[in-house]
């Protein structure tokens, strides 16, 4: 009953105000607000953001993870403090490490430009959160900093969990390091990275408070993802309805997306 | 729409747990009400109004951002839960436009008054209005906020310069200040500095440099006209000071612009009077007794500052208006507005600004006086909130040259117009 009341109430509630529009003479059933998604420039713009938002960061965070993983789960001198070390970030709230960053990132009083700038380098046209490019540069490399520890922890515990007895299978048949890693150890590390990446994809497309502290969404348009535009359509144009219209846009997408990802790594493994 | 705010109402639940029990013989006030300065002068206002009177007041207190979000809520709902609100000007036409105050006026008129006392400043008193300036008032002005001009008065005498009455004397200014000076420890010491991050901060620091080079955001037939002439003119003139100001500004918050004035790296600014005593704080100044407050430069047409006055009103559906005007009136009497200005707060009342005591303590007075008296409040619109945010990313985005000034405008313009055509 509780669940009932705090989960599919406003769930069907939602869907509901997405199709409603209220008018001089009270509210009436349309579909202006998935119509208006079709002429709406900032609705598409945004959403384009986050999907390339989603996808450099994922990548990044993927391949460094990765490489983690496999250099951690050697035998090497230090590699408790080292994993240790790179946890860290992923303890920190989002919401203070977007502070954090838009201190370092400030260009005339941040630690950033203040580095590079006692090393001789030219600062005047570093304007990071300032600079449309920069700006997506930068929150791309919040949240890589920030996540990578993520992919890589999943990951190496899917590498810990893998028996030594097919590396030792392959050893005999003579096969290189590469082939190892292709035919050995990636295939058994599927679920961990369908998992890792189900995950992170999920996160990055909804990703919003620490692009809110960071840049809020600047300068200009050039760093707003779609949660941002639907929470200021939601609380600050009281929209509600054109709100919920763009988040069931969004879920759809999102269950598009992992339905992909799990249909690829599974067929794969037959 | 009424249940889902119902839903969301009920995070709220805990503040109103405090309004809702055991009924009194005296009424009781619930308060919403602005984290900050502001706010804290009306809650001691409150405070002693309670020791005086024994009407017990409840607060509700939520910051900047949220208060507009709650007290939308609250109205919507028609749940009554708040007698009296703090609220920002800009956010009072959609406030009363849809018919989610109290007239005032009958109130008074019940109290022997037949309108609201002539002390108060005519600028502050039009924002109260529906329509503006000539409509019904429902609601009193508080806070007496309003745009000024800073300038560092040292460099100015140093360099021959006289107090700017014109944009283009500002930005002359501004040149020769950046070209013979040196910032803090040997740093760069800029000419100007603006916000110009996306949002209130770039259209706030924009508007008066728009209104003075006689651009409009609505033509006579209420159709957006940002794409004037005058406006694109205006824009071309906000990237000319652009160059005049520190590297970043397109994302420069209020913060930003502050902390440049503050250590000394920048020479000129708009600003709001809530930073006047920073400039004073040994802690945080640099340049303590450097500031001279001014108001703002004309061009074709003279100087006007924008007004940001904290307005304060009863909700429609509130069970004890006439508890509340009592309060109401009392807390904006002269004497109680008064103790608010004592605590940092600039008042509407016009005998207030040349109050021997309070003008000894904020030198500023008579600056803000001018400034305030000649303001002119953001376009009235219900739609105001989407409107400056659509107005602020096409700004941010000339300031940060992904748009030319004319495309800026144009796309602005168009994006204007869809807002107000899906209003109607």
């Amino acid at each position: 009953m509780v669940l009932l009341a705090l989960s599919i109430y406003p769930l069907l509630y939602s869907i509901t105000v997405s199709l409603q529009q209220e008018t001089a003479s009270g509210i009436a059933w349309s579909l202006t607000h998935f119509k208006r998604l079709a002429t709406d420039n900032f609705f598409r713009t945004a959403m384009v953001h986050t999907f390339v938002y989603a996808i450099a960061a994922l990548t990044c965070e993927f391949v460094l993870g990765l490489a983690l993983a496999l250099l951690s789960n050697q035998q090497i001198r230090g590699r408790g403090v080292f994993r240790a070390s790179l946890l860290v970030p992923m303890m920190l709230p989002t919401v203070v490490v977007g502070v954090v960053w838009r201190l370092l990132l400030n260009p005339n009083f941040g630690a950033i430009n203040g580095t590079l700038k006692q090393l001789g380098i030219n600062t005047e046209s570093l304007t990071w959160t300032a600079s449309p490019r920069l700006a997506f540069l930068a929150v791309i490399a919040v949240d890589v900093w920030q996540w990578t520890p993520f992919v890589f922890l999943v990951l190496l515990a899917g590498l810990q969990a893998i028996p030594q007895e097919p590396y030792e299978a392959a050893l005999i048949d003579g096969s290189s390091r590469w082939q190892t890693f292709r035919h050995v150890t990636l295939p058994l590390l599927k679920p961990a990275i369908l998992i890792v990446l189900l995950l992170r994809t999920m996160d990055l497309l909804r990703v919003f408070d620490q692009i809110f502290i960071l840049t809020e969404g600047g300068p200009g348009f050039a760093t707003e993802m779609i949660s941002l535009y639907i929470y200021r359509t939601a609380f600050r144009f009281f929209d509600f309805g054109y709100a919920a219209a763009m988040s069931f846009v969004l879920l759809a997408l999102t269950n598009i997306v992992s339905v992909v990802y799990i249909r690829f790594l599974q067929t794969k493994e037959e | 729409m009424r249940l889902t705010i119902l839903l969301i109402l009920l995070a709220l639940v805990p503040v109103w747990i405090c309004a809702c029990t055991k009924p009194n013989s005296k009424p009781q006030l619930t308060l919403a009400l602005v984290e900050g300065v502001e706010g804290e002068a009306f809650k001691q206002a409150a405070r002693d109004y309670e020791a005086q009177t024994g009407v017990h007041i409840n607060f509700a207190q939520f910051p900047y951002q949220s208060l507009f979000e709650k007290e939308l809520i609250d109205l919507n709902a028609q749940s009554g839960a708040y007698d009296l609100i703090m609220l920002d000007d800009p956010w009072f036409p959609r406030f009363a436009g849809n018919q989610f105050l109290t007239d005032l006026t009958p109130l008074l008129q019940k109290r022997g008054q037949t309108g609201p006392d002539a002390d108060f400043v005519e600028a502050s008193l039009n924002v109260c209005r529906h329509p503006y300036q000539t409509g019904a008032l429902y609601a009193l002005p508080y806070v007496g906020n309003s745009q000024l001009f800073f300038y560092r008065k040292d460099l100015f005498a140093k360099h021959g310069l006289k107090e700017p009455s014109t944009w283009n004397e500002v930005l002359a200014a501004a040149k020769t200040i950046q070209e013979k000076e040196q910032g803090a420890n040997g740093g760069k010491m800029y000419g100007y500095v603006m916000r110009a991050a996306q949002g209130n901060a770039s259209v706030a620091d924009f508007m008066p440099i728009f209104w003075a080079f006689g651009a409009e955001m609505f033509d006579a037939n209420r159709k957006p006209a940002v794409n004037s002439p005058e406006g694109i003119a205006a824009l071309e003139f906000m990237l000319e000071l652009g160059k005049v100001s520190p590297p970043g500004y397109a994302s420069f918050n209020a913060d930003e612009v502050s902390a440049h004035l503050l250590q000394d790296t920048a020479a000129m600014s708009i600003n709001w009077p809530a930073w006047i005593s920073a400039f004073s704080d040994p802690a945080r100044s640099k340049v303590i007794g450097k500031i001279e407050f001014a108001t703002l430069p004309g061009a074709r047409k003279p100087g006007q500052a924008e007004i940001g006055n904290w307005l304060i009103a009863i909700p429609r559906y509130s069970a004890n208006a006439e508890a509340a005007m009592d309060f109401l009136l009392w807390a904006t009497t002269a004497e109680q507005m008064k103790r608010s200005a004592l605590r940092g707060n600039p008042p509407t009342r016009k005998s207030l600004f040349q109050d021997a005591e309070l003008v000894a303590k904020f030198p500023a007075y008579p600056a803000q006086f001018r400034s305030l008296s000649t303001s002119r409040p953001r376009p009235r619109t219900p739609q105001w909130n989407e409107i400056e945010n659509a107005f602020g990313i096409f700004l941010s985005k000339a300031n940060s040259g992904e748009l030319s000034p004319s495309e800026a405008m144009n796309q602005a313009n168009a994006e204007i117009e869809k807002i107000l055509q899906r209003a109607q």
